[in-house]
């Protein structure tokens, strides 16, 4: 056992100078720009849709900020990007509107998309105007996404896409969905897909609400009946598409909003234990701080390997599996050890927050990869499968 | 990784490899102390190795992975601690006390350090004694044998109107420095168990393949690696904000999560490794004992959730974010 077997490659988090000039920005903006009436849409912030609030973010040079500036970016470090995410998510800040357009269809674009398609829609999505969704879960889809049957068959004027796809966020908000789409006939598995713009209000597209258990809506099917989607809405080589998905997924695992998107739980917990509280509180305070802070040192780790150009997807799934296993866990505590638990009804910021995450957290380990997904993904990374 | 520094950790863990195998403490630690390691914190320019923190971390880090018979991390930290308060150097292991009880009439100390590391074997043990950092020869000392449920030496050492040097704390933390040291340990040994267990799992077969086609199994070392990670990333910034200067939250915030982890660890470990790994005769409890036992030393959960979560409180609520970004945007 010389060679000392490391499962986590560390990796420096080293922003430009100036990072502390940029929260403060952020924190100035935020306080200035975010509604912060109610308790319960601080917490899972990146589900809360805000039109208003992405224009406004977009104004101020804070989306596409790594994109070059011809096509409306900002040619921002990525680590002051990263730095930007986790103050919005720390304040609670309302970025659901805008946040996958950002994260992962502005970047699919750059690497994979023509230069048209970039020059047509970068620029909107980082002045906070266009809003994209994610095609790829399907009825028959979810964790097994490589058995998409929605299908596409390339005529004179394009492409015409039939099929179905679910558990779609923010779909009746986005203006573009990014959709998974079996182009080969009779092609199996991971072969014969590819992605394609669509665009929402085109015919044939039906967005129906499926309404979660708290009674939100965030979810919805999309149905797709002979859409006609023109050869210039392709992104990527035709069968590319599970290569391109597959990098896509790697950047919505490694974000911040793994574990931060109910930090303000933690900040109520505080606030309500006050400047000296007894032993079990203490204790619990503790605890979810030094969870957060190891969280946040491997979330920086994993974005400063990104940076540097890596696809960190196994250090990913570590991140995204601890996070939400630690997002699920605080309301428990909390719920179990403090007054607030007692009684889910009280008037009080922490018990409002608290009630949201005890509903919504179930969901945290599904979304964006299943716990089950995950560890799969870490047992390969480890020579097991 | 420079160089240099894949050189020092290449020796290192060859030779706390080699100290492993040692029949005696005097043949384990001779090699140790004949590299200079005990030197690694003290500077250059005081004829030290002229590490880094970073540095230390990684070594403690093998200590652990190797699980090496010897205190070299208390000595390494003793030295540096000797050196900040302008103490001599002393050759031979040193070690430090979690605990020392006792009181200083005219330069001569009488009372008791509990639970030392390696007590029998070093030649000067170093403690907080209020605001005073003391040293001591621990050859002073009447020693109570006893050891960790690992089985490494926590010995009480009991002074009697000892010679007894001091010099102002300004600061320095010799529980916390010890806490990290441990961190580091665990963050080694999570790593190593981990290693084992994987090996095991693809080896041992039932059901007519080996374990690790399991589900169950992939899933559980799954967890296994996350915790290890965790600790091991801990660990790192841990030590990379005692560069900095003041690393009070850092302390507690690592050993709290290296202690959860190592909860976690042993126990998927012992799962995965089956009736095998519950023997004498395999390696497995080496690792497991020690994860268990370092747990404890230098503050339990409790010790350190109640300590940070009570200066977390006492700083309020809209403090916590700003104190957190402020501490890593200083690196």
């Amino acid at each position: 056992m010389s060679e000392a077997m490391q499962t986590f490659n560390l990796r420096s988090f080293e922003p430009p100078e100036g990072v502390a000039a940029l929260r403060k920005d952020v924190r100035a903006f935020i306080a200035q720009e975010a509604a912060r009436a109610d308790a319960s849409t601080r917490v899972n912030s990146w589900a809360v849709a805000d039109a208003a609030f992405s224009r406004a973010l977009g104004k101020a040079g804070f989306i596409g900020m790594t994109w070059p500036k011809k096509y409306g970016g900002h040619e921002r470090h990525p680590l002051e990007r990263y730095v930007v995410l986790e103050e919005l998510l720390a304040a609670g800040a309302p970025v659901g509107m805008h946040w996958i357009a950002d994260r992962q269809s502005g970047p699919l674009l750059l690497r994979y998309g023509e230069e048209e398609q970039r020059q047509r829609f970068l620029p909107q999505i980082a002045k906070g105007e266009l809003y994209v969704c994610i095609g790829m879960s399907e009825p028959g889809a979810g964790s097994d996404l490589a058995a998409v049957r929605t299908k596409g068959v390339r005529t004179n004027e394009g492409w015409r896409i039939s099929g179905q796809k679910i558990w779609t966020t923010n779909a009746h908000n986005s203006h573009l969905m990014i959709a998974l789409v079996r182009t080969e006939e009779g092609s199996e598995r991971n072969a014969g897909l590819t992605q394609f713009l669509i665009d929402l209000s085109s015919p044939g597209i039906d967005v129906r609400p499926i309404i979660d258990l708290t009674g939100g809506h965030d979810f919805n099917e999309v149905f797709l009946d002979d859409v006609l989607v023109p050869d210039d809405m392709r992104v990527g080589e035709e069968g590319a598409g599970w290569k391109q998905v597959t990098a896509e997924l790697s950047l919505e695992r490694s974000g911040p909003e793994r574990y931060l998107s109910s930090f303000g739980l933690f900040v109520e917990l505080v606030r309500a234990a006050g400047p000296d509280p007894d032993d079990s509180l203490a204790a619990l305070i503790g605890r979810l701080s030094a969870e957060i802070w190891a969280l946040r040192q491997m979330s920086m780790s994993t974005a400063a390997k990104l940076a540097d150009g890596d696809d960190p997807a196994l250090e990913a799934a570590i991140v995204k599996d601890l996070g939400n296993s630690f997002e699920q866990e605080a309301p428990r505590l909390v719920q179990a050890m403090t007054e607030a638990g007692d009684d889910l009804l009280a008037d009080s910021d922490l018990a409002r927050m608290l009630a949201i995450l005890l509903q919504v957290s179930p969901s945290f380990s599904l979304r964006g990869g299943t716990r089950e997904i995950l560890r799969g993904i870490i047992a390969r990374g480890l020579g097991l499968r | 990784m420079s160089e240099s520094d894949a050189i020092l950790l290449e020796t290192a863990g060859r030779l706390f490899n080699d100290a492993r195998a040692a029949e005696t403490f005097e043949t384990a630690w001779g090699e140790i102390d004949a590299a200079g390691f005990a030197s690694l914190l003290v500077p250059e320019e005081a004829d030290g190795f002229g590490g880094s923190w970073r540095d230390a971390f990684s070594v403690f880090r093998l200590a652990g992975y190797a699980r090496a018979p010897v205190p070299i991390g208390e000595t390494i930290l003793a030295a540096r601690l000797s050196h900040d308060a302008g103490f001599d150097a002393v050759a031979g292991a040193c070690s430090l006390a979690a605990c020392a009880e006792g009181r200083i009439e005219n330069g001569c100390f009488t009372g008791v350090f509990s639970a030392v590391p390696w007590g029998r074997n070093a030649g000067f043990v170093l403690a907080a004694l209020d605001d005073q950092l003391i040293r001591l020869n621990a050859g002073a000392a009447a020693v109570n044998e006893n050891q960790s449920l690992a089985g490494e030496p926590r010995d009480g050492l009991a002074f009697e109107g000892a010679p007894v040097e001091t010099a102002r704390l300004n600061g320095a933390d010799v529980f916390g420095l010890a806490a990290l040291l441990r961190t580091a340990q665990i963050a080694g040994a999570m790593d190593a168990a981990l290693a084992m267990s994987i090996d095991y799992v693809n080896e041992r077969k039932q059901f007519g393949r080996p374990i690790s086609k399991f589900q169950a199994i992939q899933q559980s070392l799954a967890q296994f690696a996350e915790e290890a990670a965790a600790v091991n990333c801990a660990g790192d910034a841990a030590f990379a904000a005692l560069a900095r200067g003041e690393a009070s939250f850092e302390t507690a915030a690592a050993k709290l999560r290296a202690n959860m982890a190592a909860g976690v660890g042993a126990a998927i470990a012992h799962q995965a490794h089956g009736a095998i790994g519950f023997t004498q005769e395999h390696e497995l409890h080496h690792y497991t004992t020690r994860l268990t036992a370092w747990r404890s030393e230098f503050g339990n959960d409790r010790y350190w959730a109640r300590r940070l979560g009570r200066s977390v409180a006492k700083d309020g609520a809209d403090a916590f974010w700003p104190g957190l970004t402020r501490r890593s945007d200083a690196a």
